[in-house]
């Protein structure tokens, strides 16, 4: 069964949305309606690439008793993984689901270390602190060779070798789009926690949650963990989509400017807003990508075209759209509402 | 003859000072970290490529027109993006936000030139160096002496600009209290747009003096950012004259230190240069996050010999 071509681009589009959208969601609830900005985006997000490229591969391979070492041998050690996992698919997604969590762990306790010297400073200092610890991730991936093969980079063990070679891709996209729902659910429901009210009290106004007993830094710090955990988790799930990682493909532009572009293309304190501006921002990169040779016009390579144009796009949605698309609810005070139950609920989430 | 650790060193610090120096002049006015600063200085490192490649000049004719240029891109940002984005009330994180992505276009502004070019004068635009066009003096490099005193030569004009001149209480007044400024008739958006001017003018300068001894590539801003806020944070970020000791410690640090730890516990460590800005920061506001001009010395002082 051969796929065309077009089918190929939606497919692929539907995976990288998915993995970005996970990303910008928990972006959103630290920016959107934390107004934390995270400016270091890319730090959890390669924790959690650099957790997936690392450990799952090692275990795999004293699992099956092979010998050599990890990095240097990574091609030859992967390929003979990816064939023992085509056999063992419940053991495979056993250990990936267990990188996942592996990946939330590290990355929150990252996002925790990096926010604490900011936390109570304002809020100019947290987002300075944050951008130069994300600016790190790539310059230890790329000198510290056991963790993700330094400049050279390594192979990421694939759980769905079982599926045959044209399957692949659409079967881990569906994947994806299923996680990317279990985060949009995950998301709403934090939001009308107790944690995502204070959350909001304390962007609107500082001073006023704190005099109603709300510790500014501890409902920070929380928010920062659970959204760094959250973005981790997305960027194991790039690694073992992508099947390798480098650590110079974390850098800044991808992981932090473009998921903060998304958020506020689609509008701020809105997930349904993050949807659609991820949507629209990753079909419009990959078109540029996609018909790269026929713009032939432009007098420069189009990799630069891609920024300059993202840049700009950027800066007008600023200028002259500053709430984006979708504008944020108001908030409503309480008022008496019957209470829905079970599936209507989560029906309710989803599309109302 | 001299180790040439120590011009790196000399050589690294002076750009700090100069980029610090600019960057908490923007945060005085707008007060707003500008995350493009780093790449006003980039803009400087290809007007020294210009002079010396394609013009075949001096490259220290370079500097006034890095000065200039830098300068002009900087007064784009404040005019044309944060004043706009200040009018309409915008958050400190959207002003942020925007800094970044001017950053971006610069950077892709930058790298259209380089390949530019490369196209009309077929000369290296990608990791460059340019340390065989620099002139001799008392044999050493001339960059080793120009750097360090176009700091002092900046730092003094600075000083005097701002505590002498009409000028520069202007300046003062208008960062303490903007509204109190206006009006006694002072233009405060003029005011901030020359501080601007001249703060990236200033990075401008530095980029063209550090093409003369670093690598140039279109991507030195971001490798360069965490090192010049770091050294603003030690400073104080509301001082300018703590941006001086500031860029000095981290530069120093930044060289000597990596140098010493490295000959101490083995050469890898080298590979993690890039950590220490870091480390400075996550301490300076850890510690004293009003940095070293915010200390209470005295105080300090009284503790430790109690």
């Amino acid at each position: 069964m051969a796929l065309d071509s077009a089918l190929i681009f939606i497919i692929d589009l539907a995976a990288i949305f998915s993995i970005y959208a996970i990303i910008n969601l928990s972006l959103n609830l630290e920016f959107g309606y934390g107004g934390i900005p995270n400016f270091g985006k890319v730090l959890a997000v390669g924790a959690g690439a650099f957790v997936a490229a690392s450990i799952p591969g090692r275990i795999f391979a004293s699992m099956m008793g092979l010998e050599g070492d990890y990095i240097q041998n990574n091609l030859i050690l992967l390929a003979d993984i990816n064939v023992w996992l085509a056999d063992n698919v419940v053991i495979g997604f056993v250990v990936m689901g267990f990188t996942l969590i592996l990946a939330a762990i590290v990355g929150g306790a990252l996002g925790a270390a990096t926010s604490y010297p900011a936390l109570r400073l304002r809020g100019d200092y947290l987002a300075i602190t944050l951008l130069a610890f994300g600016e790190s991730i790539r310059v230890i991936g790329n000198n510290f060779p056991p963790l993700v093969g330094g400049t050279l980079g390594v192979q990421v063990p694939d759980p769905l070798a079982f599926v045959p070679d044209e399957m692949r891709f659409p079967v881990a996209s569906l994947l994806l789009l299923c996680m990317l729902i279990v985060a949009y659910v995950y998301c709403e429901f934090t939001i009308r926690s107790p944690l995502g009210r204070s959350l909001r009290a304390v962007r609107d106004n500082e001073m006023a949650a704190e005099t109603l007993g709300k510790d500014v830094g501890r409902v920070r710090m929380k928010t920062i963990m659970v959204s760094s955990a959250l973005a981790a988790i997305a960027g194991a799930l790039y690694a073992m989509y992508v099947g390798s990682t480098i650590a110079i493909g974390f850098d800044r532009a991808s992981w932090t400017f473009w998921p903060f572009l998304m958020i506020l293309i689609g509008g701020l304190a809105n997930n349904k807003g993050v949807l659609v501006g991820t949507l629209l921002f990753v079909a419009l990169r990959k078109l540029i990508t996609f018909f790269k040779d026929s713009l032939d016009f432009v007098p420069f390579d189009v990799v630069w075209l891609d920024l300059l144009l993202l840049g700009g796009i950027l800066l007008a949605v600023l200028l002259f759209r500053p709430r984006g698309l979708i504008v944020e609810k108001p908030t409503h005070t309480l008022g008496y509402k019957p209470k829905e139950r079970g599936v209507k609920r989560i029906f309710n989430l989803l599309f109302r | 003859m001299i180790n040439p650790v120590y011009f790196d060193a000399v050589i690294f610090s002076s750009l700090l000072v100069l980029l610090s120096l600019g960057l908490t002049l923007t945060y005085l006015t707008t007060k707003v970290p500008n995350f493009a600063h780093a790449s006003f200085a980039t803009i400087g490192v290809y007007m020294t490529l210009i002079a010396v490649r394609v013009w075949e000049t001096n490259p220290y004719f370079a500097i006034p027109l890095a000065f200039v240029i830098s300068g002009l891109v900087a007064v784009a940002l404040y005019i044309f993006i944060l004043k706009p984005l200040a009018k309409r009330g915008a958050t400190d994180a959207i002003k942020m936000i925007a800094t970044l992505a001017f950053d971006m276009v610069i950077i892709a502004c930058i790298n259209i030139m380089a390949d530019a070019l490369v196209d009309a004068f077929k000369v290296k635009t990608r990791e460059f160096t340019l340390r065989s066009y620099d002139l001799q003096f008392m044999d050493m490099p001339m960059i080793v002496i120009a750097a360090p005193l176009a700091v002092i030569a900046i730092g003094i004009a600075l000083y005097l600009m701002l505590k002498k001149t009409k000028f520069g209480i202007a300046v003062r007044a208008s960062t303490e209290n903007p509204d109190l400024s206006g009006t006694v008739g002072i233009n405060v958006n003029a005011v901030y747009g020359i501080a601007w001017w001249i703060a990236g003018g200033l990075a401008g300068v530095a980029g063209a003096l550090m093409a003369l001894w670093f690598l140039g590539d279109p991507n030195l801003g971001p490798l360069l950012i965490p090192s010049i806020f770091a050294a603003s944070i030690a400073g104080g970020f509301t001082n300018i004259f703590g941006a001086i000791i500031g860029g000095m410690l981290v530069g120093m640090a930044e060289i000597l230190g990596t140098r010493f730890l490295a000959s101490e516990l083995g050469s890898w460590l080298i590979a993690y240069r890039p950590l220490i800005p870091l480390i400075i920061i996550a301490v300076t506001l850890m510690f004293a996050p009003q940095g070293i001009s915010g200390v209470n010395w005295s105080k300090v002082r009284s503790k430790i010999w109690r």
